[in-house]
């Protein structure tokens, strides 16, 4: 039972990363970035290449997230010259054109797909809790950068691209420097999840990084709340743990998860915990206060 | 052989057009990408095999499929779409992340509805083939391409030469404006539904004839490809649809048929457009008023 | 915020002090000597196919139907030594993060005593380490990936490999139809490369030359301006289709209308009712290597067929068959060992010989627990699939080890 259990739990940590690192692109930097599954995809290539090559896994995931981020800065630089419509697109291309290269380059095991290694931890062989904890590490250090960034300048930058690109420009700060930023490090980790992911599987291909991905991550972010941290958690969880959870009416999975990405749209747009959603709101009326008995605020 | 590709790519464009238009006029009025496009192209396939199935009247499978798909599109707008985007702050991927909603309820409800094994039109034309000279010619393929330009000179008559396509051509330039105006901008989206919706519709129809196969993932493909064919071509111009999907067919058609096939067709459309954005990121043909 | 992260941190400290204490052993083939279970609990099978997936329902739906229907027919006759069969199924969505959720489900919390995998190579491929971790027999229906009975000793196919099939169609089609200028057309998918690969292979071995190969994708149906191209520029004598029913049945219909009349070699992907219906009569006189020979007279194939059709109003298919037969594998194999033993239920199948099943006689099992069964070679005669022969030679249908 406990394996089973962790193997839920990696899957959702996985997907919490992925839906993080896409956060910082759509909800901080405010891009439509369509095609984050291509970069889920890169980096898993990356670090199975180089591990099937003999490097050490713990090396392959750096590398991974090297190459992803220097990637994701070519698609930065190109968002700043496209309308957000047009990159869009793009970004979805460019998720089809990555699995159709993973799909018939023999580099990349063609349509057999890539076996990839088991990685050893201090000489032992990897199993799910490594991997899990391993994840939870990151997925803290990640809430803990993002809450740095959005501190900082370049929370400042990202909040204005949101608003008022021109207002930002007039006090100086130089907000496509801090756009391509914001793909550099979403994309990088989401390269490092990929990493993680490949060796986890033990065997990856094209489709694993094909567009539907990247349109549940989406969901994810936008269902639970775009723009915070909390939302992409609770969108991984919910999104992670539904599949589970709704075995019993597995026939019907794909019907609920159209069915709750519009109603959701319809109705709670800014996702369920996201800054103003429904949810947020009684949270912030009914729970908070108790929380803070110190009447101190709270920023999630 | 050169005028035998020729032809394929001709009629395939044509589809690819047709399919794409939908995305187009929704996109001219409300400024959305709606995947939901490709929903209508799979739902009218499968009502249009239903009628046809009931009936034997083709004619009657297209007016009945185009007339409910354009009307549930037309439902989906006062109720999903119009709703959205009439609150405040949005990112422009909400309505984006509905429309593949629908289009997931879309593919799903076909499965659960009508079985996920194939359904086949087996319309028979009479005779299987035509041979002009060199030629070999598809009666579906004369279909297609006499009805696709039927509908594209009816939606050309109703933009240009009608009160409600001025409306729709005021609304696409500028809808605030429009408004003020008295330009009754409701009946402009009605119409980019009921005309985009029906035109997917007929598609789907089209394929199914062409093919005698209709599944559940009849939508997949489409869906992604007409966005790039609708960008490709200006992001709501209809003129420009028409040449980018038949850009498109063609260029599919002779990789093939040239042995350039070292790229997966499907990935063409897209690897043209990276191509064309990267020179002019407008797309192939720019509307007047870029904003 | 910070509250969230020292909840967040001290539940990361948990987990890693609970990673470094010593960990339990994954489960052990054998967790002790097996106990006799009580003579009248159920046998829980576990089993997985992509029945939601919009791209492959269709087939996800076969392999389910054949699977409930098996278990039905045993129930019928009797149960296994007396006890009834219960089937535990998931859907998997074709998805492979949900095909490692679904085995370490069935093998940590289920309850089953074996598995049979009614999907694709990619769920089954990662499904398998899991399941022969622990130490549990997994058959796959009809998935044709290398690497998928590679995870080990537990893993079984039910039926011949991708690379046995593409030999014995080289096969016929050098052989008996006499083709030297074969040009092939293959879905860029797993299924499509392995049978072109080997298909190439052995014909040019046996002095015929594959003149083209056309690579297309799953999703596209259009075949025109590729059958123009071989009609007019390549001029093959025969056509050998590695692909699903779809794209068979537009290949064979373009060769109809264009005028290319050679011969078309198919493999078990268009062995399908949905390629009948959608050829149409322009099926007949296609030739298919396969795994289900309707004709065969045994009362296996056809109770089978029979009742398949009763049952679901549907014509069967080599996916059902296929997973229909991985169930008649496993309860022969729980009838020999009378008992729960995973080990002693692996060293059975692997022991099976000449065991008769829907998809033809399974002769035995290689050491890497493929399948060595006739190939059979039918004909679409009359819209009907039928017998044309098999290609029983060891050489061929051995697969060789990896």
């Amino acid at each position: 039972m406990g394996n089973y259990i962790t193997t839920v739990a990696v899957n959702i940590a996985i997907f919490s990363l992925l839906a993080l690192s896409l956060n910082i692109i759509i909800g901080y930097a405010g891009q439509s970035m369509m095609g984050h599954a291509a970069f889920f995809g890169i980096g898993a290539y990356t670090a199975a290449i180089m591990t099937n090559a003999g490097i050490n896994f713990w090396l392959s995931l750096p590398a991974a997230m090297l190459v992803t981020g220097a990637l994701g800065s070519i698609i930065g630089i190109i968002s700043l010259r496209l309308r957000d419509d047009f990159l869009a697109i793009t970004t979805i291309g460019i998720n089809f054109v990555m699995v159709a290269l993973f799909q018939n380059m023999d580099f990349f095991g063609g349509s057999l797909g890539m076996a990839v290694k088991t990685p050893s931890f201090l000489g032992q062989r990897m199993t799910s809790t490594h991997f899990l904890v391993l994840l939870v590490i990151l997925i803290v250090l990640v809430c803990l950068l993002i809450q740095k960034m959005n501190n900082s300048w370049f929370g400042l930058a990202l909040a204005s691209l949101r608003g008022d690109e021109g207002a930002a420009q007039s006090f100086g700060v130089n907000v496509n420097h801090y756009k391509v930023l914001a793909f550099i490090i979403g994309t990088a980790i989401a390269g490092l999840t990929g990493g993680i992911y490949a060796h986890r599987m033990t065997f990856i291909f094209s489709s694993n990084f094909a567009f539907v991905i990247s349109i549940s991550i989406i969901s994810m972010v936008v269902v639970g709340g775009v723009g915070t941290i909390r939302g992409p958690l609770i969108g991984a969880i919910l999104l992670g743990a539904a599949p589970e959870v709704l075995r019993f009416a597995q026939d019907y999975r794909m019907i609920l998860y159209g069915g709750v990405i519009v109603l959701m749209m319809r109705f709670q747009p800014q996702g369920l915990l996201g800054e103003d959603s429904f949810l947020q709101r009684k949270f912030n009326q009914y729970i908070s206060p108790i929380l803070n008995k110190k009447g101190g605020e709270s920023h999630a | 052989m050169f005028l035998q590709q020729l032809l394929n790519g001709i009629m395939i464009g044509s589809v690819y057009a047709l399919t794409a238009m939908g995305a187009t006029l929704i996109y001219g009025i409300l400024r959305i990408l709606d995947i939901a496009n490709a929903g209508a192209y799979v739902a009218g396939a499968y009502f249009g095999w239903f009628i046809y199935f009931k009936t034997g009247n083709l004619i009657l499978a297209f007016l009945i499929s185009m007339a409910a798909t354009g009307l549930i599109g037309v439902l989906l707008h006062r109720f999903i779409y119009a709703p959205i985007l009439s609150k405040p702050r949005i990112l422009p991927i909400v309505p984006l992340v509905a429309s593949v909603g629908l289009f997931t309820l879309s593919g799903d409800l076909a499965r659960l509805i009508a079985g996920p094994g194939t359904k086949a039109y087996n319309v028979d034309f009479g005779t299987e083939v035509i041979n002009i000279g060199k030629l070999t010619v598809v009666p579906a393929w004369i279909l297609i391409i006499v009805l696709t330009a039927l509908l594209f000179t009816i939606l050309w008559l109703i933009l240009n030469r009608t009160k409600l396509g001025l409306a729709w051509r005021a609304t696409a330039e500028d809808s605030d404006i429009a408004q003020a105006m008295g330009v009754n901008t409701n009946s402009a989206m009605a119409l980019s539904y009921i005309l985009g919706y029906g035109f997917a519709a007929a598609a789907g129809i089209m394929v199914g004839i062409l093919y005698n196969s209709i599944t559940p993932a009849l939508g997949e493909v489409p869906s992604y490809k007409m966005l790039s064919i609708i960008v490709l071509g200006g992001l709501g111009s209809p003129v420009g649809t028409v040449i980018a999907g038949l850009f498109i067919g063609l260029a599919e058609t002779m990789f093939s048929a040239y042995n350039l096939a070292f790229i997966p067709k499907d990935s063409i459309a897209f690897i043209v457009l990276i191509l064309v954005l990267l020179i002019k990121p407008s797309g192939l043909i720019s509307k007047s008023n870029n904003i | 915020m910070k509250k969230l992260l020292a909840l967040i941190l001290s539940l990361a400290m948990i987990f890693a002090f609970t990673a470094c204490a010593p960990k339990e052993a994954p489960a052990p083939s054998e967790p002790g000597p097996a106990e006799e279970p009580a003579k009248t609990e159920p046998i829980r099978i576990g089993f997985f196919a992509p029945v939601t997936s919009p791209a492959a329902s269709a087939d996800g739906l076969s392999a389910e139907n054949s699977a409930k229907l098996a278990v039905k027919l045993v129930n019928e006759a009797g149960g296994i030594n007396g006890r009834m069969v219960e089937l535990v199924n998931y859907d998997d969505g074709l998805d492979t993060t949900q095909a490692v959720s679904i085995a370490e489900k069935l093998t940590t919390k289920d309850n089953v005593v074996a598995v049979v995998s009614g999907s694709y190579s990619g769920p089954t491929r990662v499904a398998a380490p899991i399941i022969q971790n622990a130490g549990m027999v997994m058959v796959s229906a009809y998935a044709v990936h290398p690497d998928v009975v590679n995870a080990g000793d537990f893993i079984f196919s039910q039926s011949f490999p991708g690379k046995v099939q593409g030999k014995a169609g080289a096969e016929f089609a050098v052989k008996t139809l006499g083709a030297k200028k074969i040009a092939i057309i293959a879905v860029d998918l797993d299924f499509g490369t392995e049978l072109a690969n080997t298909f190439t292979a052995h014909a040019e071995a046996n002095g015929a030359k594959v003149v083209s190969v056309d690579k297309v994708a799953i999703s596209d149906n259009e075949f025109t301006a590729i059958i123009t191209k071989l009609k007019e520029k390549v001029q093959p004598d025969l056509i050998y289709i590695a692909n699903y029913y779809a794209h068979a049945a537009e290949v064979v219909k373009q060769c109809k209308l264009q005028g290319l009349n050679v011969p078309i070699l198919g493999t078990e992907g268009a062995d399908s009712w949905q390629f009948l219906l959608t050829a149409g009569e322009h099926a007949n006189g296609v030739y298919l290597t396969t795994n289900m020979n309707r004709d065969d007279v045994s009362t296996t194939t056809q109770e089978y067929i029979t009742r398949y059709r009763e049952e679901y109003n549907m014509e069967p298919d080599m996916v059902g068959a296929s997973a229909y037969d991985a169930f008649q594998v496993l309860f022969e194999a729980i009838r020999q060992v009378g008992t729960d033993d995973p080990a002693a239920m692996r060293d059975a199948i692997a022991g099976l010989k000449d065991f008769s099943t829907v998809t033809g006689k399974l002769i035995k099992y290689t050491e890497n627990g493929e399948a060595v069964k006739a190939v059979q070679i039918q004909q679409v005669v009359d819209g009907k699939f039928t017998s044309k022969g098999e290609i029983t030679d060891l050489d061929i249908i051995t697969p060789s080890a990896k």
